[in-house]
């Protein structure tokens, strides 16, 4: 019966915004780039016996064509100029998949790191929140200017600097899969789950034992029934929550 | 003849210019004469070194030219010019021609024929004074061929005929010997292919008509010339041209009727006209589709062999199935259409690929019987397999071919539906992970189709599995790079996607 709510909701909410696929016919003007290495290939083949083109000659006009293919690095702030498509994927990954050391969320720019850093996992910044300095930062590298809360950030960054509201610098968390895989086991046998992939330090095991505790502390709290409450403390891939509550802040420290 | 001594310069020894600065001029000399053959290549200009007479000693080498050769060939070309000054003052006859098929040698090397000089000596008004009426045909025909061959350079080369271009189109008419109309049809090609105004300039000095007119001959040689000069001139970018060519009386059944020959060259340069007909006028893409067009263009498809004549018949029929005419023809057709595309898609060279790949796309966005027969043919394996292991330009034309092949035509009112079978038999195949790698690009184009395609996975896919999918693939990964993305549209999409199938409540009820 979820699920089916789920999709209820899931199509009202997408056919409002939601651009879908329409077969369209694509047409393009004779001298549309599309139709370039076609055109150069036209050539090639006329003037061969005439300018007696060999054939690596006739290779390096072709690949001529390849060298003006540049690519652009579309993450706000980047601006990095790549020469093929591999090249950006490297450059992706070595520039903006940085992550968290404490939660393992993924930033695209070391600034944008530093500042999750402080809003999600700095009890010192919370402290001084509370107290009504402003401490939010407004994203925009170079702007300086700082907010009283992440609601107000998030008002200015579309007032002065046209963010759309969908930007979500803190998105609601969604568990990952192997996160629900674990509460189910969990329900299922009450032992606590191992680090999946091998990969994560036992520093990071501790930690996760402890959140799950706290994890399930917190959900006793609500009221509702066995559906995970909207904080979760995840993995990488998934991601920040609006803010943490101080009675679970200060259970992590130790 | 001077031709000789030029040879004969060749096969004296190099002469022995020993320091530095020497070695230094021949690089440059070197640098600028590639730097000139790569411009000649992107030029749609072609320089006529052969022709109808069976003087076969033009030079024709890829060798450096020396550059005491080079000077001596200077001086050789403005003492031409000079001779026939005194030739048509003199009103010699023979010594006119003589003089110019002297020019005309020397101007036919492909390695750099001395035009500036030319043009400096004053060539052109002498050679417009060689094209007056009456003139013996071999006079019209050299002066016709210098100045073609002096178009086929640089553009203040080509400009430089301007003065010359009424006689040229009036070298044209039915009462030329059909050598002489052909020559100055390469040579109004090549005018042609330089710039627009060039185009605009020789139409309204009325090029278009007697060009069209030379197109129902029957001999290949001219038709073919004609064609290329046509193709030329009509290429725009406006589209008038174009829509005048198509509705001079007897222009369709020419291009019907050499399309339908054997001769594999000249039907290459009649489906070129084609090619621009159908790009730029959707009037005579009207014309054209009330004919057997396609049916002539799918024979000649199956039956070609060759890839110069293989890519104006797929751009042609490309262009055709683009307009906005309703795919008409039965199935039949379509059936031959999609083998031949199916052909296109396994050749070697990359851009047929990619241009069999976007006609294929357009038929895709057709009917449903229309998607159906492509999904029963050999395409589709193919397409799945390029869509995994080709380079980045066709996986997205496959792309669109494989989205299109999954959602019915749109009526009109909001979202359109799903062909299920199909959607689900491309993604058991395994091409979910093509289309995450297209929203890892940076290239716009090709992450909001592969958002778009993740969007009907997780709409359509049964029982949920699309969610579980597209977590596998990678895909909520890929997506959730978007937050940081500059563009709007995308990162709203990206984040719409990921809030409605895979928030809090995703994978509960497991």
């Amino acid at each position: 019966m979820m699920m089916v709510d789920n999709h209820l909701q899931t199509q009202t909410q997408l056919q409002s915004e939601f651009q879908y696929w329409f077969p369209v016919l694509r047409r393009f003007g004779p001298d549309d780039p599309f139709f370039a290495s076609g055109n150069i290939e036209r050539e090639l083949l006329a003037k061969q016996i005439a300018l007696d083109l060999t054939e690596e000659e006739k290779q390096e006009l072709r690949n001529l064509e390849d060298e003006y293919s540049e690519v652009f690095c579309p993450i706000v702030g980047c601006g990095a100029t790549l020469k093929s498509l591999t090249d950006f994927e490297d450059h992706y990954n070595a520039r903006h998949t940085s992550s968290c050391s404490v939660c393992s969320r993924v930033y695209p720019t070391s600034r944008l790191l530093s500042i999750h850093v402080s809003e999600a996992h700095d009890s010192f910044f919370q402290a001084k929140a509370a107290r009504g300095y402003p401490m939010y930062e407004c994203l925009v590298e170079g702007c300086g200017v700082k907010l009283k809360s992440y609601k107000s950030r998030h008002q200015h960054l579309m007032d002065k600097h046209n963010f759309p509201s969908t930007y979500e610098f803190f998105k609601k968390s969604r568990p990952s899969k192997k996160e629900r895989m674990k509460k189910i086991q969990r329900k299922q046998k009450h032992v606590a789950v191992s680090a999946d992939e091998g990969e994560e330090s036992s520093a990071m095991q501790v930690e996760e034992e402890t959140l799950d505790g706290l994890v399930s502390a917190v959900s006793k709290l609500t009221t509702s029934d066995s559906s995970p409450s909207a904080i979760s403390f995840g993995r990488r891939h998934t991601r920040g929550f609006t803010f943490v509550p101080r009675a679970v802040q200060r259970e992590t420290k130790k | 003849m001077a031709g000789e001594i030029a040879a004969s310069h060749r096969r004296d020894p190099i002469k022995n210019t020993v320091g530095n600065a020497a070695v230094q001029r021949r690089r440059q000399h070197a640098v600028s004469v590639a730097k000139e053959r790569r411009e000649a290549m992107f030029r749609t200009k072609r320089l006529c070194t052969e022709g109808f007479t069976n003087d076969m000693d033009v030079a024709i080498n890829g060798d450096m030219m020396i550059e005491e050769e080079s000077s001596l060939l200077e001086a050789q070309t403005s003492s031409a010019v000079e001779e026939l000054k005194l030739a048509i003052s003199s009103k010699g006859k023979e010594n006119t021609v003589n003089a110019l098929r002297e020019l005309r040698r020397l101007l036919s090397r492909s390695e750099f024929p001395f035009v500036e000089i030319a043009l400096k000596s004053g060539a052109i008004p002498l050679l417009a004074q060689c094209l007056s009426f009456g003139s013996q045909d071999e006079q019209l025909l050299e002066a016709a061929w210098c100045l073609t061959n002096i178009a086929a350079g640089k553009p203040e080369e080509t400009k430089a005929l301007v003065p010359t271009l009424p006689l040229l189109i009036a070298h044209l008419g039915d009462k030329s010997s059909l050598s002489v109309a052909e020559q100055c049809a390469w040579a109004l090609g090549n005018v042609a292919g330089e710039s627009e105004e060039l185009r605009d300039l020789l139409l309204s000095q009325g090029a278009l008509l007697p060009l069209a007119r030379m197109m129902s001959h029957d001999k290949g040689k001219t038709v073919r010339t004609a064609a290329w000069a046509l193709s030329n001139l009509i290429k725009g970018p406006d589209p008038e041209a174009a829509t005048e060519l198509i509705k001079i009386h007897g222009v369709v059944d020419a291009i019907l009727r050499h399309l339908k020959k054997s001769d594999v060259e000249l039907a290459t340069e009649v489906a070129w006209v084609v090619v621009y007909l159908s790009a730029l006028s959707d009037v005579a893409i009207q014309v054209l589709m009330k004919t057997e067009i396609v049916q002539v263009i799918v024979d000649q498809l199956a039956a070609s062999n060759t890839l110069q004549s293989l890519i104006p018949l797929l751009r042609s029929l490309g262009n055709l199935m683009a307009g906005d005419v309703v795919l008409g023809p039965g199935n039949e057709t379509t059936d031959s259409i999609i083998r031949s595309l199916s052909k296109c898609l396994k050749s070697e060279h990359r851009f047929l690929k990619k241009e069999a790949a976007w006609v294929l796309s357009n038929i895709a966005a057709g009917s449903v019987a229309h998607k159906q027969m492509i999904c029963k043919s050999e395409a589709v394996s193919i397409l799945l397999n390029l869509l995994v292991t080709s380079p980045f330009d066709i996986k997205k034309e496959v792309a669109y071919v494989l989205g299109n092949l999954c959602v019915a035509p749109s009526d009109g009112s909001g979202r359109p539906s799903l062909l299920l079978d199909h959607l689900v038999s491309f993604v058991r195949n395994g091409c979910l992970c093509g289309f995450i790698d297209l929203v890892k690009s940076s290239d716009l184009e090709a992450a909001r189709l592969g958002l778009h395609f993740i969007e009907l996975v997780l709409r359509g896919m049964p029982n949920g599995e699309g969610q579980k999918l597209v977590e596998m693939a990678d895909g909520i990964d890929a997506m959730e790079r978007f937050q940081f993305h500059e563009n709007d549209e995308l990162r709203m999409m990206a984040n719409l996607l990921v809030d409605s199938y895979f928030g809090e409540t995703y994978g509960v009820d497991e």
